[in-house]
């Protein structure tokens, strides 16, 4: 549009780029995934730079992990705010890949930005034990599941980056997407844990895109999203779906309010619709805030309803 | 040449504090004096900011409010509209835009149409307006006020332009959403917006401005884009998306006789046509008059025929019986309203 700047770094929207520079394809995006990544990052800025002045702060701290998820976040807030108000603290554990911690620390040099290593295993083991030797859990807890240790290891790390959002004075952002989000794919209360999130209206396959307009390193878009919380995880292998078929059924069932026998009829399975649904269905609770009995006049959430932020609450 | 210059303030509004966003105001109305402007527009709530909830009660202001009056008298010498919440002495709470002149509150739209689906949830915390009115300005063209929403309904802005309108106003706080790759802006919402001011301009033949803000109201970001529109369709001036500041833009008001003179849609309408018209719905609605394409068997006040069965109480006066009209009814409506 006429005197139009929305990123500042070009005036007229770009097509969306999936090519890698070796001249391949860096991953599939669907077509009606497909957005427009000057004005995604524009929207960002501005939430990320609203978020934190409208709490009165002009840091910010996250959980970098070595993924795309964080490292796109990463790239976002120093767009925002620069990357010398932003601290990444890298939080490996023992079942954390080696190749997590190399790409989290390319990201970290590539932005220039503070960071530090938090090794969380001795906070994991001291829980759970090692070897025969048990740890607060007691006996018991050396039979622990991988499910639990990674819930636990996740829950660790929101400990650890809420004491760093005091010691370095910042906001801690968020780092889930969309997709997992809805498909209930992330651990109550560890991270999920945020002040604000950037990225948790965009789908995997957009988080991509954006990743690739913003300069998040191939390396890290190329490879298979993990949670990393046992060796050789995989996101796909262990749900067994792909993210652009999985970000597709989500688009039409949820943004696009396609009913069941509609997105059907586009050509989905109905196994993987139903399973879909329910997975969606069932991590409800994950995305509220856990209601309240009502019993007084006014209630927190029901019918006692503020901004987050009101005039006088910022710090400072 | 009938020159006007015309002041976009796309500002950011600073969430629930009145104060600041006055100060602001007052800079900008300045600003905007010295920058030649006739017209000054803010966007919606420019004075409280947009996401109030349960503030908006604490940042209420009466008419007779002297921050009010000291704006009005800011504004001498300048036609500015402003937005705020307005609180009536029975105590309801509007959206209001107001237009000063001469140190006065001249006019005070509230705005009409409440959104209150997906993310709005307007009419929970406020009242409608009821009065939709052209008024006189000093510019010497009647000027039309709206307020976001309003404008998504059709009967807004031809109300306005036959009530002698040349100049609608819509101040809104538009929040963006829908990134589509398909959308010549990137983003859908100010796709359609663009889209509507367009036509109204071009169907009203008058011109169309459009004061959007900026910034971020807990979730939502807010797009800017402020415009104005010729009474042709065409743009005359669009201010950068998402960027805050103050922006100028000169118009012409004799289009509006050119283009009423070459193109006379506004003669041609038909005013008592449509009253009569919507008369008849409402009737039919509150099933005063039977539905004209309602299904077969419909209570009056229902488009919709309960299906007559032993046993089963159906309708609402008196026994189940043949369907009181005529049967040679229209197709099938398919669905509620």
């Amino acid at each position: 549009m006429t005197g139009s700047t929305q990123s500042g770094r070009s005036t007229a929207a770009r097509p969306a780029s999936t090519t890698g520079s070796d001249g391949t394809s860096l991953f599939e995006l669907p077509p009606e995934l497909a957005i427009d990544t000057d004005v995604a990052r524009r929207v960002i800025a501005e939430f990320i730079r609203g978020q934190l002045r409208q709490a009165g702060f002009e840091r910010a701290v996250l959980a970098l992990s070595g993924g795309i998820d964080s490292a796109l976040v990463a790239y976002l807030v120093a767009e925002a705010i620069g990357a010398d108000r932003l601290r990444c603290v890298l939080m490996p554990s023992g079942s954390s890949s080696p190749a997590s911690r190399s790409d989290a620390e390319i990201v970290v040099a590539d932005l220039d930005c503070s960071s530090e290593v938090v090794e969380i295993g001795s906070l994991v083991d001291g829980f759970f034990g090692t070897g025969t030797t048990p740890g607060a859990a007691g006996a018991e807890g050396l039979e622990a599941s991988p499910l639990r240790r990674g819930n636990f290891a996740a829950r660790m790390r929101m400990a650890v980056i809420y004491d760093r959002s005091v010691t370095w004075g910042g906001l801690v952002v968020g780092t889930s997407n969309k997709t997992e989000a809805l498909i209930g794919y992330t651990t109550l209360f560890g991270d999920n844990a945020c002040a604000f999130n950037p990225i948790g209206d965009l789908y995997k396959s957009q988080v991509r895109q954006v990743a690739v307009a913003i300069g998040v390193p191939e390396a890290i878009i190329r490879k298979a999203p993990s949670a990393d919380l046992w060796p050789g995880q995989t996101d796909e292998g262990e749900a067994g779906f792909s993210y652009p078929e999985l970000d597709r059924l989500l688009f039409w069932r949820i943004d696009k309010r396609r009913s069941v026998e509609e997105v059907v009829g586009l050509g989905f399975d109905p196994a993987f619709v139903a399973r879909v649904d329910r997975m969606v269905a069932t991590s409800e609770f994950k995305r509220q805030v856990p209601p309240i009995a009502k019993l007084g006049p006014r209630t927190t959430g029901v019918d006692y309803l503020y901004p987050r932020r009101r005039p006088g609450s910022a710090r400072g | 040449m009938q020159p006007l210059r015309i002041a976009f303030a796309q500002i950011a509004p600073r969430l629930g504090d009145l104060d600041a966003n006055l100060a602001r105001h007052l800079e900008l109305l300045e600003e905007a004096r010295r920058g030649g402007a006739g017209l000054v527009v803010f966007p919606e709530l420019g004075l409280t900011g947009y996401q109030l909830q349960d503030l908006a009660a604490e940042v209420a202001m009466r008419l007779d409010d002297p921050r009010l009056s000291r704006l009005a008298a800011a504004s001498a010498g300048l036609s500015a509209v402003v937005s705020f919440v307005e609180e009536s002495g029975d105590h309801r709470l509007f959206i209001a835009a107001a237009l000063l002149e001469e140190g006065e509150v001249r006019h005070v739209h509230r705005k009409l149409y409440l959104p209150t689906y997906g993310l709005f949830d307007e009419r929970r915390f406020f009242s409608p307006g009821d009065i939709l009115r052209a008024v006189p300005s000093r510019l010497g063209v009647g000027l039309g006020l709206a307020v976001c929403e309003d404008f998504w309904h059709l009967s807004t802005p031809q109300l306005l332009a036959l009530d002698g309108a040349q100049i609608l106003i819509n101040v809104s706080s538009s929040p963006g959403r829908d990134l589509a790759m398909a959308s010549e802006v990137g983003l859908g919402t100010a796709s359609s917006w663009r889209t509507l001011m367009r036509t109204y301009a071009q169907l009203t033949t008058s011109f169309v401005v459009f004061c959007n803000r900026v910034g971020v109201d807990e979730s939502i970001s807010f797009w800017g884009g402020s415009e104005v529109i010729g009474p042709g369709g065409g743009a005359v001036f669009s201010a950068p998306m998402f960027d805050d500041g103050l922006f100028l833009a000169d118009v012409d008001l004799a289009e509006v006789r050119r283009e009423r003179i070459a193109l006379p849609l506004l003669r041609d309408e038909r005013p008592e046509l449509v009253g009569r018209e919507w008369r008849r719905l409402v009737a039919e609605r509150a099933g005063l008059a039977p539905d004209s394409t309602a299904e077969a068997g419909a209570k009056d006040g229902l488009d919709v025929a309960a299906e007559s069965a032993p046993g089963r109480p159906i309708g609402f006066r008196g026994a189940p019986g043949p369907a009181t009209r005529h049967p040679a009814a229209g197709p099938s409506k398919g669905g509620a309203r």
